[in-house]
């Protein structure tokens, strides 16, 4: 597997968000404007690459009876990592992911990426795994955040987008919104994907 | 033997490399993030308060359960700010803070959180609502919502927001007033 | 349609019953609320009506072309569902928010789970319940201006009023309410639903065409008005006389029109009587204690979604069978 493959894979054949189905909880929880999905898909992007270069350069080191244990203590020290900072200096952001920060050590996705590539693979291949990875859930994560910004909120990253007219449609910023959209999004890519698959 | 010793030796190490990066990190962002909660804290007040060259937080008086951040401006006082809260709304707590010159006029008020119903009764933190406050005092007008007969507005198809808003200023005003000769002393600078 | 030839064992009786004839009849069991409901609120009445059947049957439409199935439009389901949301609609409602809800009623509410009999919640009330946290503003404004009612009520509901003396104890008693105003349906409210006199006929006529059954309404009802019954009796100065608790707000439309959609309640009556009960549980906790005036379009997607496991445990036992062991597995 190339290095190139490595970085690519995460970002849309294996799209964390809509081909993998995994890290749906601030998936689901954050998206309510695109700045926010921005801002948690970069603080995921940050822990997935750094424990996933730390759990390939230990791959030989943990024993594997005790590599889940390990594999979280590195996570979530990252995770501590990006919360404490955050809050010193992005703290508005920190205030509106709130518990969100916290729970990136729950996140799916990483620990999924720590088992499933970085105990296997070199510390390169693993850091653009995790590069990849993050992106495409950062990605994913400003799309769902854009879509439901825009409808709930009339706006895409703070800018107006339908005037001062729009009267918003609020269930979309609330969490119904978040499965609504993320369904009807889901659907449209299936769809893509077995369009492509077909020609 | 050997192999649990190996585990629990590499375990242990993680851990210790975990918990010393991290002391590490806390020691760094610890004053960061003190300023950043001041920053916040401060943001409201200069919101709600006359323009001022002190530093109301550090210039704050305890009276009667709350605290009060005197604002000054060249050594004299021309504003305090306090926060109010009431749990009368329709969806738990409001807390806001509010502005008022020494005599007791109003120079500002803002919601710093609630939980009221997006897009009916949240409309109330919205500069265009509470402008409303603005030069209000306690003597010269009447604090209720104008469906229970006060001066002040409801939103449209939300009066519980509104009321449980205007109920907390008012008690907070109240409290203020009664506070006021404790922080008189305060008046003119330290 | 191809023509299917079943091949079964006698006896063979045929009630002619069909989708066109139950939804149609169903239509024909709503149109003296829905015309009282013209009478009373006018013109804006008849035209967040046209707008909101009108969405409904095209998304239908174009649902159907997108998904390749053969056009469902006139089997009449589509019209039914767009006229219950109309029904649930307060007056006032823009045409913009008519045609929202009309085509989310069916896309959301029902094509997205492929179709008529395969969605789990009644999709009038799926819409309706979007429209109201998304809209809450235009979806609780009652006010009219045409119509015999132009000008004649307050813009608040009488379950509205009650919710506001009920979070705020300083306001007092609550106010009176005529009960046989409320009955016979002068009041504000949505379009379909002020009038239980005109509900409750249309609803004998389904009943007597045996379209719907009388165990969820009554269980419904019922429970309704036994909690609220208990309110009342220890706090009457606080809450709403359980006579007003049955005559406003959506509960008879709810529970004639809406509990009762064959394809979103229990399969039998031990299950439909549990479905009811929960039903009315659910309305009377949320508008005695909830954030919401009003529960009965809660209620009734909460208890839809317990179907499923409703039916499951209402089984009924195969003839000729003994019951099954207990703790077996």
């Amino acid at each position: 597997m190339g290095a190139v493959e490595n970085f690519t894979r995460g970002l849309f054949k294996e799209n964390p968000v809509f081909r993998l189905l995994l890290g749906m909880c601030p998936t689901l929880a954050v998206t309510t404007e695109a700045v926010n999905g921005l801002g948690m898909g970069l603080a995921t992007t940050f822990v997935l690459i750094c424990s996933n270069a730390v759990v390939s350069l230990l791959r030989n080191v943990i024993p594997a009876k005790v590599r889940i244990p390990c594999f979280i203590v590195i996570i979530a020290t990252f995770v501590t990592i990006v919360d404490l900072v955050m809050n010193a200096y992005l703290h508005d952001m920190h205030k509106t992911l709130g518990v969100f920060i916290p729970l990136i050590v729950v996140n799916c996705v990483i620990l999924g990426r720590a088992e499933a590539f970085a105990s296997r693979n070199n510390p390169l291949g693993s850091l653009l795994d995790g590069l990849g990875m993050g992106l495409g859930f950062t990605g994913s994560l400003m799309l769902l955040g854009s879509v439901r910004e825009l409808f709930g909120n009339g706006t895409i990253f703070g800018a107006s987008i339908f005037g001062g007219g729009y009267n918003p449609v609020i269930v979309m910023i609330l969490p119904p919104g978040a499965f609504i959209t993320l369904g009807i999004l889901l659907a449209i890519i299936n769809r893509l994907a077995s369009a492509k698959r077909a020609s | 033997m050997k192999d649990i010793s190996r585990m629990v030796l590499v375990l242990a190490t993680v851990c210790l490399a975990a918990a010393l990066g991290l002391s590490k990190i806390y020691d760094m962002t610890k004053a960061p993030i003190a300023e950043a909660m001041r920053q916040e804290k401060l943001s409201a007040i200069k919101a709600v308060l006359p323009a001022y060259d002190n530093q109301p937080d550090v210039d704050a008086v305890d009276s009667g359960g709350a605290t009060y951040y005197i604002g000054m401006n060249e050594g004299t006082v021309n504003g305090v700010a306090f926060e109010v809260s009431s749990m009368q709304g329709y969806a738990g707590l409001i807390t806001a803070m509010v502005g008022v010159t020494p005599a007791g006029d109003v120079t500002g008020v803002r919601v710093l959180s609630h939980a009221e119903t997006p897009g009916l009764g949240a409309k109330f933190t919205g500069e265009e609502y509470l402008s409303m406050f603005k030069g209000k005092n306690l003597s010269a007008a009447k604090w209720a919502v104008k469906k229970d007969g006060g001066d002040f507005d409801q939103i449209t198809g939300a009066t519980i927001s509104p009321r449980a808003l205007v109920g907390a200023v008012k008690a907070g005003l109240e409290g203020f007033s009664r506070a006021a000769s404790s922080l008189g002393i305060v008046k003119g600078g330290e | 349609m191809s023509r299917t030839f079943f091949i079964t064992s006698s006896p063979h009786v045929n009630d002619g019953d069909s989708i066109f004839r139950i939804m149609w009849s169903v239509v024909g069991a709503l149109l003296p609320a829905t015309l009282w409901g013209f009478y009373l609120f006018g013109m804006p009445a008849v035209r967040v009506t046209l707008f909101t059947v009108a969405a409904a049957v095209l998304a239908e439409a174009a649902a159907n072309k997108m998904r390749g199935r053969a056009d469902t439009t006139l089997d009449g389901s589509a019209v039914l569902t767009g006229l219950l949301l109309a029904l649930n609609l307060p007056p006032s409602a823009p045409w913009w928010l008519c045609v929202f809800g009309g085509a989310a009623a069916i896309l959301l509410g029902k094509q997205v789970f492929g179709g008529l009999g395969h969605n789990p919640f009644n999709p009038a009330l799926v819409a309706r319940v979007l429209l109201l946290v998304s809209f809450p503003a235009f979806m609780t404004d009652w006010a009219v201006d045409a119509g015999y009612l132009a000008d004649a009520v307050s813009s608040a509901t009488v379950l509205g009023e009650a919710k506001t003396f009920l979070m705020t104890p300083a306001l007092g008693a609550l106010p009176d309410v005529d009960y046989l105003d409320l009955f016979i349906g002068f009041r504000a409210g949505c379009i379909g639903e002020v009038s239980p006199l005109l509900l409750l006929a249309g609803a004998a006529y389904l009943y007597w065409r045996r379209i719907i059954t009388i165990d969820i309404p009554l269980a419904f009802i019922a429970t309704v008005f036994v909690i609220t019954t208990a309110a009342w009796g220890f706090a009457p100065e606080k809450y709403l006389n359980p006579m007003a608790h049955l005559m406003t707000g959506g509960l008879m439309i709810g529970a004639l029109f809406m509990a009762t959609d064959m394809v979103t309640s229990p399969l039998n009556t031990k299950g439909r009587w549990i479905f009811g009960l929960g039903c009315g549980l659910l309305t009377a906790v949320i508008r005695l204690w909830g954030g919401y005036p009003e529960g009965v379009s809660f209620s009734i997607l909460l208890m839809n979604a317990c179907v499923p496991l409703i039916d499951r445990y209402t089984k009924p036992r195969k003839f000729g069978l003994a019951a099954p062991a207990k703790g077996g597995g």
